[in-house]
């Protein structure tokens, strides 16, 4: 302390003593990628009281003593420069400092250090996620963060996308993640009207966003409590800077084709088939008894099947020529679909004002007929300081969206359900002219279910979203290190689903004239955080803490309305019609109340110490399990720093972390707790009550125990530098919902049961291979995860009767009759016993019975390994981007395998090409039973339909050229790029679907994961972009 | 100046978190939902809890239909050919239901809903005016008698095979459930100790139900459904009172065409006929026409999966018999039954009660009946609104009478076990001829054994 004065009066001395002999020195700061830097300051190196700042012009003029050599220049978010003093003109141009936004990273209630922080936390910068024909931001982040699991349902677009980190930690309760944009909770629920979940957070552009960053551990994440178990997304979207405003413009415009394609049978293999099963029908007709003699089997089997291919085949009979051959996974498909994307971004301030001013235009056609998403979008971020003590801003962010959304996977008017169609079948019914299935005309029976293709101009599903974001806060430094903020927010979401089913497609609808539907959801979520915030350092000692609570409420408001019977197909809206047949609103919401503390202690730049509690309260829990509290602990040991490393030429980085926290999940319905009545008990139009669930008055979080210990490390000067984790989390007190006896009139209650653990590896490496000319640097994230439900309190969930929740297996196990392939002697499918007896021997002995089959866990629908590759080459203006993303380790069920590879045992439905290989005589050896129409030959779940899905995908290619400053200069831009990207443009896979990225929409839950449904495969897009910055 | 305008802030700051702080920010009650505690307080609260009874009965899982259309299936031999692929049905008419197959879970799930609604009304009955509460508890206890009745013949073996009191039911459950414990892990009752609660239930419901009801059940909806019982457990002169109170009532008449004891062909939304004795209502907003689902062609508002066979048909009906003209040509034959997906789910209709009392009185003393009527008088009202003449009533004729008249209606099944008649080459007691406890109630009750044939 005494140094320290004696040092300053010693300063004040020397600046008193060389005021007699100065200089003036005059000069202009600009940067180089825009113009003139306002608020720079600007000193002679040696004598930072000796300064000045830039003005609004990025002029100054400084008097330096005569003596002074250099002077620096010195602004946040530019590098630092030294410029020798040569005259009387001293001009400095900055270069942006990209370093400083890596090194930072978000946390929640502020930003850290990369350094400093003990946590294990995974971040993406814009520039991995701009430019990419992505609807939602989430599927940009596929593959990028180590274990950050990201899976879309199927390849329609507006659908919600799974995300998963460090593997599911719940059961019943939601296992997605929390989503904060800029500080405030989002919503993110799925609001769709359908079984098939929708992304709300599609409605952020993802050109706006700066950085995403995932909390992934206790120590990071608890400071978010009782809702942090999933992880905790946190995005943080682009601020103004100073300087001369940038305007962007990015233009992108491609066509979408599917990733993959299943094969289905061609008419003559289709009539053979059939056929074949009539004989098949026949024997076991006689076999059971039905007929006497085979001859008056056939009599009776032979030609109702030439009757059915008479009928499908449009009442004709080319059906034995095979003359029509029609493919209608083709048919499903649109034929290049477009994708435009148009930006225009400003970003600029002075050193009061900042701002970021972003404004889309999104169109997507998607592949599969009738699908299409289109997106508006604008935001401004907006700061302003209005002194030293206080500044205050705005983040406001409003979207449209118009989703033209297709049916659910399971519905006969998903356009890929007409794959089920007949081969034999043309797609115009020559007797009508028409789309075959079509009426008037023959539409009942023919073909062989509703076309899916009459819902083209005869049906729509429209959700439109209006959605405003909006924060507004203020900084406020108390004193010095002492910082107090605040905010408040408003998250309001509207959506209006319209739906119309028009008179043609009545066999689908069941409604002769015409079906509509009017849904609206209103979301209204208010927040407000309020904290101190507070940095000192003493010594070698820095200590900084948050000290805040924060209060959200979110009121969900969804009325929907129902008519039929409209005077024709040209009226759609509600008014028109005669008879209203449902009406229906209701209202529910939820509140959180919390309290949140932050330690965090650094000493001598190489120990660190975080602590860090929550106390959060919620609506949804009953009232004496209300609050809950949420510790978290960790400690970071910089090794590099010490002295024995500080020198070393090869380690650069080396940094030990350990934490141990818990969290909570409380993702349940709103009432879970309570035992309630509902007034929808109506019966032959008098009101009714019935009840609708029980109480569990001891309800309370989910818990998760998490540990982590982990290592950043970095090599000849961090050129390769990565993070290695791994963690265990524990998960007790399930928020189950438990199977019960039916008898009960509850299927299930909401309880806290049972426990399971994900534990994991997670590696990511970054490398600067190449640093000349030539550039090349490459990104490896590799994650392991093994999830493992411990106790479910001896139930088996298993609702799907393909997937399984049950102790000692990961969540979602596929638990199925093993088959055991095709007798030989009869064409019958088999399937092991798989019973245990006494002595807990296996019974392998086969049966044709799948009844008597037991159930094995057959494989994990989820991956054990996910990894995401990406290079990066860069020679002079062009850069080339190669994204590599796969998992391994998970299978997949075709749940529409009975229908579509039952070797035409169960109905009409075309088959895939592999069902050609069907048992035919005695000895024959194949997988493929026997075709017996209607007979069922094989067609249970059961291991059959399971195959291996991995895949490795070259998830985006991305070839760009950057004018270079020669040219730019000339036309008088800062920036001009041109770019081409592919997207899915292979995938390497033994499955034999459509797409192996695949979790039917319709049944997709926490549990019943891996199914493949007739789902759309994920789209291959090409396409071009430009990048123009003025 | 600067600083206490900035401590100014930050306190409104702290006093609008300490105002969300008082307990009232996390107390959210449900609006559009109602705690049990205040849902069963008034008359008119157990009164409305009594038409939700209704509701779940009305299930298209439960009375909506599909338990009857599933036993048609499992007892067709020739007359329905599926078309569907609907898995659960594709089981069923096979005579293969696995014990995975959902329907038969929706089944027992919905039974049993209906049974707790029940349990509900009659729990808390002390709270219905006391000038309903005969009527209210009568109707509460014809659904849980009538569920009891239809869940036990479904999931248990027949009355008629082996020994009912060794033989298992399903589980009794006669209070409402309010919290879960051990006691709600409920083991299979016997055979007779279910059949012994619908009758208790049915008797105490015609005792205290009105004679006329509007659309709800009455006096002789409990009697129809006690009949029915009787006649399942082979109980004849018991069988022949209980549809002899049904007819004597006089408050039924057949109607005069058959075509027109059905709902109308079409979207026309239902209504009761005179020979409705009990019906399941539908209209467009509520209920279910589970029939309609499947034997309905498209064109009337089913999936027209179950089509019936043209020569079974003609093979069946004599040409000059008026219901060989319920059914309609859509490409295939349909059942005109069920062609309306709006058109009420006839449980009981008279003919039904004309037909139990003929084949009662013709098995007990032909000469001195039960009601007056001889099987042939009985027999005769029934044929000749077929505009078919009858001459003879043994009880083969009554028993074929049944098969033409209540064709598609959920009797075959039931019918084949009560005279022990073989379907196709399956023994009346099939094990493949009763429902397996769906394995979803076996993971989740203990208690449960499973049915021969499903293990």
């Amino acid at each position: 302390m005494k140094k320290l004065l004696l040092s300053m009066v010693l300063s004040f001395g020397l600046i008193s003593l060389v005021f007699a002999q100065d200089k003036v020195i005059t000069g202009k700061v600009t940067s180089t990628t825009s113009g003139p830097i306002p608020g720079v300051s600007i000193y002679v190196k040696g004598t930072p009281t000796n300064g000045t700042q830039s003005d609004a012009a990025g002029r100054f003029k400084l008097s330096v003593p005569v003596n002074s050599k250099i002077l620096v220049f010195r602004f946040i978010g530019y590098k630092t420069k030294e410029v020798a003093i040569t005259g009387a003109t001293v001009n400095a141009s900055l270069e942006e400092e990209n370093t400083v936004l890596t090194d930072v990273v978000v946390v929640g209630y502020g930003t850290q250090n990369k350094q400093d922080v003990t946590g294990s936390v995974a971040s993406v910068k814009s520039k991995d996620l701009e430019n990419l024909p992505v609807t939602s931001f989430e599927q940009a982040l596929q593959g990028k963060a180590a274990g950050v699991s990201i899976t879309a349902q199927n390849g329609k677009l507006g659908q919600a996308i799974s995300v998963r980190v460090r593997g599911a930690s719940s059961v019943s309760a939601g296992s997605e993640p929390l989503y904060i944009v800029d500080g405030i909770p989002i919503t993110a629920a799925d609001l769709s009207n359908t079984s098939a979940a929708t992304s709300s957070l599609a409605d952020i552009n993802t050109n706006d966003i700066e950085s995403i960053e995932v909390l992934k551990d206790a120590a990071s994440s608890a400071i978010y409590g009782a809702r942090a178990s999933n992880g905790v997304v946190l995005i943080t979207t682009k601020q103004g800077k100073v300087g001369k405003t940038l305007i962007q413009f990015n233009a992108l415009g491609g066509i979408s084709n599917p990733s993959g394609h299943r094969k289905f049978l061609n008419a003559t293999q289709y009539v053979q088939i059939e056929r074949r099963a009539a004989i098949g029908a026949a024997n076991v007709g006689l076999a059971d008894g039905t007929y006497s003699t085979m001859q008056e089997a056939l009599d009776d089997n032979v030609p109702y099947v030439e009757d059915r291919l008479n009928r499908y085949s449009a009442g004709n009979d080319d059906y034995k020529t095979y003359l029509v051959n029609t493919d209608w996974d083709k048919a499903a498909f649109q034929k290049n679909p477009a994708t435009q994307q148009y930006d225009l971004s400003l970003t600029g301030g002075n050193d009061k004002t900042k701002f970021y001013v972003g404004g889309q235009s999104l169109d997507q056609q998607g592949i599969v007929i009738g699908n299409s998403y289109k997106r508006y979008s604008g935001r401004l971020n907006l700061t302003n300081k209005v002194n030293d003590f206080l500044e205050v801003g705005v983040n406001l962010n409003f979207s449209n969206s118009i989703n033209n959304r297709l049916s659910n996977d399971n519905a006969f008017s998903n356009p890929l359900q007409a794959v089920a169609l007949s081969p034999i079948t043309p797609i115009i019914d020559p007797r009508s002219g028409l789309v075959s299935g079509t009426l008037p005309g023959i539409a009942s029976n023919y073909p062989l279910y509703y076309n899916p293709l009459i819902s083209v101009d005869n049906a729509a599903y429209k959700a439109t979203v209006y959605r405003t974001i909006g924060k507004a806060f203020a900084n406020l430094n108390i004193s010095k290190g002492l910082k107090f903020s605040s905010d408040f927010s408003i998250d309001n979401l509207n959506q209006n689903e319209e739906s119309y089913y028009g008179s043609l497609t009545f066999r689908n609808s069941g409604t002769a004239n015409g079906d509509g539907e009017n849904i609206s959801t209103f979301v209204i979520s208010t927040n407000t955080n309020n904290f101190f915030s507070y940095n000192k350092t003493i010594g070698k000692s820095t200590l900084d803490a948050i000290l805040g609570s924060s209060f959200q409420k979110s009121t969900t408001k969804y009325s929907s309305i129902e008519g039929q019977d409209y005077p024709s197909d040209s009226y759609k809206k509600l008014g028109s019609a005669a008879t209203k047949v449902l009406a229906t609103s209701n209202e529910n919401a939820f509140s959180f109340l919390s309290y949140f503390f932050r330690a965090n202690y650094k000493y001598n730049d190489r120990y660190l110490a975080s602590f860090s509690v929550r106390a959060d309260g919620s609506s949804r829990f009953g009232e004496n399990h209300r609050y809950g509290y949420f510790p978290a602990g960790s400690l970071g040991w910089i090794a590099s720093e010490e002295d024995f490393l500080k020198n070393s030429e090869t380690i650069s980085l080396l940094k030990l972390r350990v934490s141990y926290g818990l969290t909570g999940n409380a993702e349940i319905g709103n009432y879970s707790s309570l035992a309630l009545f509902s007034g929808t008990g109506a019966y032959g139009g008098n009101a009714g009550q019935i009840p609708t669930r029980i109480a569990n008055p001891e309800l309370t979080w989910e818990k998760t125990k998490q540990f982590d210990i982990g290592l950043d490390f970095g090599f000849l000067k961090n050129r390769i530098s990565g993070v290695l984790d791994f963690y265990q989390k524990n998960t007790t007190q399930l928020l189950l919902d438990v199977p019960i006896p039916q008898t009960t009139g509850f299927s299930t209650i909401t309880k806290n049961l049972g426990a399971l653990k994900n534990t994991g590896f997670e590696l990511g490496i970054s490398s600067e291979n190449l640093v000349g000319a030539f550039k090349w640097s490459t990104t490896i994230t590799v994650a392991i995860n093994n999830n493992k439900i411990i106790d479910l309190g001896g139930q088996v969930i298993n609702r799907n009767e393909i997937n399984a929740a049950v102790a000692n297996q990961p969540i979602g196990v596929f638990y199925l009759p093993e088959y055991a392939g095709v007798n030989p002697a009869n064409g019958d499918a088999l399937y092991y016993l798989n019973t245990t007896d006494a002595n807990g021997n296996l019974n392998k002995t086969t049966t044709n019975d799948i009844n008597l089959a037991q159930r094995i866990f057959a494989g994990n629908p989820n991956p054990k390994y996910t990894f995401g590759l990406n290079n990066n080459f860069s020679y002079k203006n062009f850069d080339l981007t190669i994204f590599f993303q796969g998992v391994k380790g998970n299978k997949i069920y075709n749940g529409g395998g009975p229908y579509m590879s039952a070797s035409a045992s169960n109905g009409f439905d075309n088959q895939t090409i592999d069902q050609m290989n069907y048992w035919d005589k005695p000895g024959d050896i194949t997988s493929v039973p026997e075709p017996r129409l209607f007979a069922g030959n094989g067609t249970g779940n059961s291991t059959r339909y399971l195959s291996d899905g991995s895949y490795v995908r070259l998830k985006t290619l991305t070839l760009g050229y950057n004018f270079p400053t020669s040219v730019l200069n000339k036309i008088k831009l800062s920036k001009l790029r041109l770019f081409a990207t592919g997207q899915n443009l292979l995938t390497i896979t033994s499955y034999k679907g459509w797409d192996p990225e695949v979790n039917a929409d319709y049944q997709a839950t926490n549990i019943n994961l891996g199914v493949d449904f007739y789902s759309a495969p994920q789209p291959r897009v090409i396409s071009f972009g430009i990048n123009v910055g003025l | 100046m600067k600083k206490t305008y900035i401590f100014k802030l930050i306190f409104a700051s702290v006093l609008i978190t300490a105002a969300f702080s008082c307990k009232k920010a996390l107390d959210i009650v449900p609006v559009d939902t109602l705690e049990q505690s205040r849902a069963l307080l008034t008359s008119k609260d157990v009164e409305a809890a009594l038409v939700g009874t209704y509701s779940a009965l009305g299930s298209r899982n439960f009375y909506g239909g599909r338990p009857f259309l599933m036993a048609d299936f499992l007892a067709n031999t020739n007359a329905i050919v599926w078309g569907g692929t609907y898995e659960e049905l594709t089981q069923a008419i096979n005579k293969s239901l696995l014990k995975t197959n959902g329907y038969v879970d929706n089944v027992w799930a919905d039974g049993y809903t209906a049974i707790n609604d029940a349990n509900n009304v009659i729990a808390v009955i002390g709270k219905v005016e006391a000038a309903k509460q005969n009527r209210v508890l009568g109707e509460a206890k014809f659904i849980r008698g009538s569920a009891y009745f239809d869940l036990v013949r479904l999931f248990g073996k027949a009355y008629n095979d082996g020994n009912p009191n060794t033989n298992l039911g399903v589980p009794i459950v006669l209070s409402p459930t309010t919290t879960i414990s051990d006691a709600n892990y409920v083991s299979r009752a016997t055979v007779a100790a279910v059949y012994t609660q619908a009758i208790t239930d049915l008797t105490d419901a015609e005792a205290k139900l009105p004679a006329t009801n509007g659309f709800y059940a009455t006096k002789f909806s409990a009697a129809g459904m006690l009949a029915r019982l009787y006649l399942q457990m082979g109980d004849y002169a018991a069988a022949a009172n209980a549809a002899d109170r049904v007819i004597a009532s006089g408050n039924y008449s057949l109607t005069t065409s058959f075509i027109n004891a059905f709902p109308i062909m079409g979207t026309s939304v239902g209504v009761n006929t005179t020979e409705d004795v009990f019906s399941i209502q539908v209209t467009k907003l509520t209920g279910y026409n589970g029939y309609n689902e499947f034997y309905g062609s498209s064109s009337y508002g089913g999936r027209g999966d179950a089509v019936i066979d043209p020569t079974w048909i003609s093979t069946t009906y004599s040409a000059t018999d008026d219901r060989i003209n319920a059914f309609y040509d859509d490409g295939d034959m349909f059942t005109s039954k069920f062609a309306n997906s709006f058109g009420n789910v006839s449980i009981i209709r008279l003919a039904e009660m004309y037909l139990i009392r003929a084949e009662c009185n013709a098995r007990l003393a032909p000469f001195a009946p039960i009601g007056g009527q001889t099987p042939l008088q009985d027999l005769a009202v029934v044929r000749s609104r077929a505009n078919l003449t009858t001459t003879t009533a043994t009880l083969a004729d009554i028993l074929f009478e049944r098969k033409l008249e209540l064709a598609f209606e959920g009797f075959a099944l039931h019918d084949a076990k009560r005279t022990q008649t073989n379907i196709g080459s399956l023994s009346w007691n099939s094990n493949k001829l009763v429902f397996p406890i769906p394995q979803r109630e076996m993971d989740a009750n203990k208690a449960l054994v499973q049915n021969a044939g499903y293990n």
